[in-house]
């Protein structure tokens, strides 16, 4: 008896087992296409929204799925899933140069070339950020958003402190002067002339602004002057410690929004989320401007750096005609249109475009801010290079040491020579 | 039962009959282990032979990933940083979950309270809590620092905790003392529980002092409990991540860059999974070398 119970026990557990599948994906109403759109930061971005309902009401056949990674780790969350073949994913955001080489790498984006010569894609329009994609002659990515850097500054501490404000042609020294006029107070209440935010690119380069160097080739010396001002700058305490912004995750938006800080380097994307901000009363700074970034001699005021995003097209997908179609719109005027209606800047940079950045509500009416939107140049953070990932987190420890003064810049320096050197030469 | 059904084939039958029902019972979750667990591990070992980027093809290199690990001086550094990770948590964790264990043994006012107390960091969520000691051990404005100031120390000799490459390692140490005292504390707890009575009687007969008693009759009783610690311990600290990731990322530069963040790194970032492999195989010997020592050193005293 109690063995017969057992076995018809044991016999319940296994089929049940059988039929444990989880939810499967609702399968589509008959005739649509469901993409799957990796990207991140769903809830806190203006303007995926927007664009999808654009995209499907002109598309009624194809139907768009957000599948948000998160920010933080995206690069890795993507990497990972794509490696696991998940075909679930048709249409890929591709957040920076490591992340494309990284993926161009594992052969996981598909080539468009073929597509871009038959939708007769103008590839003009991007302003040169198409070919600064092309790896080997084969383009993996179309230029989505192109974000460059600015000088963010408070206009009310400016006028509290009764100093005029930064202009639109600042020399690196008359920058560094500003900050030190600016720098007042302790405490609590203390402003801080200037702030970098902790990631390497934003005081590495500046270095690369005279474009006779980029980031991936050593040896880097030509990078000393910067960092001598930036930790001069940290050691006088014209701008706050490094190491504590690191240990305590102090994002970049804190401090500008809590009046703390007079001038920013920050990339131009933070403009639409500021004004946001503002428009829903959640900071306590209210009036900002933007102005070029600094300049060195020689080199020509609007120079600045700039970071792709791209759209790609996953080699796993099973739906590629249409997921080149969604490609091709999030990429073209439209859409263009649309970022710049939010305060973002698309990869079609033009007049219409700058001037529906200028207008949007919320942008700073001077004059200045809205020269600043006129780049002469932009140098790429990180150029292509199939080994840019290694290079990065090299260059990334170094800087880790450099400006937590665990090391002196000379040692730094020559750490990120020999690190680097190493890398190029596998 | 006759005479025939007790012959040794029935008997036979009967053991093989035991033993099939015992493997049966054993069979759903060794098929578990056996998929998710030990065929990784095996398919682990097996690329650690091999390059491989997750998605192309594998191909093998013999012992190549092998001989690049001298030459990584990221990993010596992991190395490094591992094993005096290890040497310190070991000993602090040991010495002081088994002073509270004692003390907390005896008959005091809210023993049970303390005991909670104590026990409490251990099961708290390991992420909130890291966010809060970086709050506490923040070098400008952390209360510790304060508190350190008020004692006197000058601003600039303030230890700056995660944020120095010197100090780094021993705030991580610190940290992960302090969580996981409250656990060994309640199995030295038990550990001293089972010790008889009598054995303290017969001493304090013989004019034993507390100090005496504690060293010739709780410490070698607790011998086989302070082993058990100890091997768990070991295995926990070669394997730490966590509180790596959240309390210093594995900086200030490599300050606190430990195994199986390089394996992490070099696997799911650099999608270098050959060698990420091959580091995992060192780590994996690394720590079996040290438990086996410590089995051979507990089976020497258990002889005595």
């Amino acid at each position: 008896m109690k063995k017969t119970f057992a076995v018809i026990a044991a016999l319940f557990i296994l089929t049940g087992a059988g039929f444990a599948n989880g939810q499967k994906d609702a399968p589509s109403p008959k005739g649509t296409v469901t993409l799957k759109w990796a990207l991140w930061d769903y809830a806190q971005t203006v303007y995926y929204k927007p664009l999808i309902e654009a995209f499907e009401a002109a598309h009624p056949d194809i139907k768009i799925e957000p599948l948000d990674l998160g920010s933080t780790d995206y690069q890795t969350m993507l990497s990972t899933q794509l490696t696991g073949g998940d075909s679930s994913i048709d249409v890929v955001t591709i957040k920076d140069i490591p992340g494309y080489a990284t993926l161009v790498k594992a052969g996981q984006l598909l080539a468009l070339n073929d597509y871009v010569k038959s939708a007769k894609v103008d590839l003009s329009q991007y302003n040169g950020a198409a070919e600064q994609m092309t790896v080997d002659g084969k383009l993996y990515e179309l230029p989505f958003r192109s974000d460059f850097r600015v000088v963010f500054y408070n206009k009310d501490l400016f006028d509290k402190a009764g100093v005029p404000y930064p202009p639109n042609d600042m020399t690196w020294d008359q920058y560094d002067a500003l900050a030190r006029k600016m720098t007042s107070g302790s405490g609590a209440g203390k402003v801080y002339g200037a702030h970098y935010h902790v990631w390497r690119s934003i005081v590495q380069c500046e270095a690369i602004l005279d474009g006779k160097h980029t980031v991936v080739v050593p040896p880097y010396d030509f990078m000393k002057p910067y960092y001598e001002r930036v930790l001069k700058e940290q050691k006088d305490g014209v701008c706050m410690d490094y190491a504590e912004l690191k240990t305590t995750s102090t994002h970049y938006s804190g401090v500008f929004y809590n009046n703390s800080v007079a001038m920013m380097e920050m990339g131009s994307w933070f403009i639409s989320t500021l004004a946001n901000q503002i428009a829903q009363g959640k900071t306590e700074v209210r009036n900002w401007g933007i102005v070029r970034l600094p300049h060195a001699q020689g080199v020509k005021p609007g120079t600045t750096v700039g970071t792709l995003t791209g759209i790609g097209i996953s080699t796993a997908s099973k739906h590629r005609a249409e997921a080149g179609e969604f490609v091709q719109f999030l990429t073209g005027e439209r859409a263009a249109e649309i970022l710049a209606k939010t305060g973002n800047y698309p990869g079609i940079l033009n007049d219409t475009t700058a001037g529906i950045l200028a207008g949007m509500k919320g942008f700073p009416q001077d004059a200045n801010s809205r020269e600043s939107l006129k780049t002469a140049k932009i140098y790429l953070e990180i150029a292509y290079s199939d080994k840019s990932p290694q290079i990065e987190a090299a260059l990334n420890r170094a800087h880790d040491n450099i400006m937590t003064l665990n090391c002196t810049l000379d040692e730094g320096i020559a750490q990120m020579n020999k690190d680097v050197t190493g890398i190029l030469s596998k | 039962m006759t005479a025939a059904e007790l012959s040794v084939g029935s008997l036979k039958g009967r053991r093989i009959k035991d033993n099939l029902v015992a493997y049966s019972f054993i069979l759903p979750n060794f098929l578990g282990f056996a998929v998710f667990t030990l065929g990784p591990i095996l398919f682990a070992v097996y690329l650690a032979f091999t390059q491989w980027n997750g998605s192309g093809p594998i191909t093998f290199v013999g012992l190549k990933n092998f001989r690049d690990l001298a030459s990584d001086s990221l990993f010596l550094i992991a190395l490094k940083n591992t094993l005096v990770y290890c040497a310190a948590v070991v000993p602090l964790t040991v010495i002081s979950s088994l002073f509270l264990a004692v003390m907390l043994n005896q008959k005091i006012f809210a023993r049970n309270f303390f005991r909670t107390v104590n026990f409490f960091p251990y099961v708290a969520s390991l992420v909130a809590v890291a966010v809060v000691w970086n709050m506490l051990f923040n070098p400008a404005k952390g209360p510790v620092n304060q508190l350190l100031s008020l004692l006197g120390v000058p601003d600039d000799r303030l230890p700056r905790w995660a944020a120095d490459r010197n100090w780094a390692l021993f705030t991580v140490i610190l940290f992960s003392v302090w969580k996981n005292t409250g656990y060994y504390m309640i199995i030295y707890l038990a550990g001293l529980q089972g010790i008889s009575q009598q054995l303290y009687e017969a001493a304090t007969l013989d004019g034993a002092g507390r100090r005496q008693q504690f060293t010739y009759i709780t410490l070698p009783q607790l011998r086989p409990t302070t082993f058990f610690v100890v091997v768990m311990l070991t295995i926990q600290s070669f394997k730490v991540y966590d509180q790596i990731y959240m309390i210093t990322q594995a900086g200030p530069g490599t300050a606190t860059l430990v195994l199986v963040y390089h394996i992490y790194n070099t696997a799911f970032v650099d999608w270098n999974l050959g060698y990420a492999s091959a580091v995992a195989m060192v780590l994996f010997l690394l720590v079996l070398a040290v438990t086996l020592v410590q089995f051979r050193g507990e089976k020497k005293y258990a002889n005595e």
